[in-house]
């Protein structure tokens, strides 16, 4: 029995093991070889080492730190929103929707849409002639904002990530308000415990773990966001809009240093890992 | 009271559909709009609705094809929609019944849904290039592949985990072993969670953007990215009707496979994200 575990355990394993040497593994290698050498799209072949100049130049960019300051504000505050918005929507609605379950596909159909495409729809709906939204604005209050300039792009970009989102947050929540077991909140109601008490005291506290989830999982996504903000205003008015997919992204194909767009692939790598090492120390120590 | 609160719930529902899908029906509405009524009229209703800006999308130019986009966002998404399902159902088995790979293997998966997936975007450029994969519809399917492993893994060893032990006992005792075992027994029980992979699957693939701009650049242009390619104005300006209609056909096959399959996809994002 065990003899025949060891072979078919690793040939069970074989499929997704080989694939990913394959489509993860050697480009790792890769990464190594090019972050540590003098490279252009001409000298592909013929990488010349040079120690840790990339990531000395990464380093002294200040753009780079631009770009992570930007998408470390913008994951965090996304996430707060997000998180925010959508656990009242599921808290206050969830009534309503006991009766009508249809109201869910409406409230999450944003984030089917693909982030790219979402962007592309506020290019319309931002802009100055054809688009909606200043159209009414002009007309009921006889002004709009420039949603798209250095000083107000934030918020705009801010505004957008956050409402396409929040549904994500919402659902998770509302499943987890529903999961709450009735008679807890009976026997809560009998000895006579006011709602938003009951909300403070019995609710939230359930639904704690779920709250930590969806912060970190928005907050993931925020971090790294590329679509939305790239269809719609590139890396922005003086870089104000550049995240961290978006600096690699023009390091490499815009300004051709593969060198230092792979260093700062590298460097958001070791970034991701420690974090999420962290995490896991942190929820085992809780669990 | 009671009643003020309900019509108070209605009232924020209203408000919260209206303002999370507004982009979305701006842009439909924009869609049925001719040029001269877009420059007249940018409100939410249409005087002269035309199917104009359909025709001229799926009018093949010389610059644009729509066709070609939609059949390269369906190939690369099939593959990435079915590819991890093939890879991972295996190796759930494996991790369920036996514990193999329970520990390294599942938590290297599961973390890839948390990296920046940039971070491969490059190398894999360079990698493409060298193998001839780059602007293929399989080199970018096998990327999306990528994209979906975390999840694909995890509903299956949700799924397995799921499933009763004593009908793969009683098919050992029979003789069964365990290539029939597993395609005849476990398969067929997993077919629900294969649903929910494949479906999830399909819509993230085709909702990408990054690596279809990275990897491709003329003949497996995706159709997120081959949409964008309808905003580089040409000489007049952006024709936003024109823009709109392509955004519309772009975003109808998820959005219809989304909203048909809504308590899957409900389910499965939360399932993804409360393990991951």
């Amino acid at each position: 029995m065990a003899a025949r575990h060891r072979i078919e355990n690793p040939v069970l394993a074989a499929p997704l093991v080989l694939f990913l040497l394959a489509v993860l593994g050697f480009p790792v290698v890769l990464s190594l070889i090019y972050g540590f050498s003098d490279t252009g799209f001409e000298t592909l072949g013929a990488p010349v080492f040079n120690g840790l100049d990339n990531f000395r130049a990464v380093l002294g960019d200040a753009s780079f730190w631009q770009a992570a300051w930007f998408s470390l504000r913008f994951g965090a505050l996304t996430a707060l929103a997000e998180c925010g918005l959508g656990l009242f929507l599921a808290v206050y609605l969830a009534p309503l929707i006991r009766a009508h379950g249809w109201m869910v596909a409406v409230l999450i159909a944003p984030m089917i849409i693909a982030p790219a495409m979402m962007g592309l729809m506020y290019r319309l709906v931002l802009h100055e002639f054809a688009g909606p939204l200043p159209h009414y604005l002009y007309a009921w209050f006889g002004f709009s904002p420039a949603f798209l300039n250095a000083q107000n792009v934030f918020t705009t970009v801010f505004v957008i990530e956050a409402l396409q989102w929040t549904p994500f947050a919402f659902l998770l929540f509302l499943t987890a308000y529903q999961a709450i077991p009735q008679d807890l909140r009976e026997a809560a109601a009998v000895d006579g415990t006011r709602p938003w008490r009951m909300f403070w005291r019995i609710e939230l506290p359930l639904m704690a773990p779920t709250l930590v989830i969806a912060l970190f999982v928005r907050f993931i996504d925020g971090f790294r966001v590329f679509d939305n903000i790239f269809v719609l205003v590139g890396s922005g008015p003086g870089g104000t809009t550049r995240s961290m997919s978006i600096y690699i992204y023009e390091a490499f194909f815009r300004a051709g240093k593969i060198g230092q767009a792979l260093a700062a692939s590298i460097l958001l790598f070791l970034a991701a890992f420690a974090l999420l090492w962290l995490i896991g120390r942190l929820t085992r120590r809780a669990a | 009271m009671r009643r003020l609160h309900h019509l108070l719930r209605w009232a924020v529902f209203a408000v919260a559909a209206f303002v999370m899908n507004f982009p979305l029906l701006a842009t439909l509405v924009t869609a049925f709009k001719s040029p001269a009524e877009v420059s007249r009229n940018a409100g939410l209703w249409v005087q002269m609705p035309t199917l104009e800006n359909f025709a001229t999308v799926l009018t093949v130019s010389d610059r644009l094809n729509v066709y070609a986009y939609l059949w390269n966002s369906l190939v690369a998404a099939l593959i990435g929609a079915i590819l991890p399902m093939v890879l991972c159902f295996p190796i759930a088995w494996a991790m369920v019944r036996r514990g193999y790979g329970r520990g390294v293997l599942f938590a290297l998966i599961i973390n890839l849904r948390a990296l920046p997936l940039v971070v491969f975007a490059i190398p894999l450029y360079m990698m493409f290039r060298a193998v001839g994969l780059l602007d293929t519809q399989l080199g970018l399917g096998l990327i999306l592949a990528v994209v979906n492993l975390p999840l694909a893994l995890l509903l299956l060893v949700n799924a397995v985990a799921d499933l009763p032990l004593e009908l793969e006992e009683a098919a050992e005792m029979d003789g069964a072993r365990l290539p029939g075992l597993l395609w005849r027994i476990v398969l067929p029980l997993c077919r629900p969670a294969l649903m929910t992979v494949f479906i999830f699957g399909f819509i993230t693939a085709w909702n990408e953007f990054l690596f279809g701009l990275m990897l491709t650049t003329r003949d497996a242009v995706p159709m997120t990215v081959g949409a964008s390619f309808f905003f580089a104005a040409s000489g007049g300006g952006v024709q936003w009707g024109v823009a709109a209609a392509v955004i519309v056909v772009a975003a109808l096959p998820p959005l219809l496979l989304g909203l048909v399959m809504y308590r899957r996809v409900a389910g499965s994002m939360v399932a993804g994200a409360v393990k991951g």
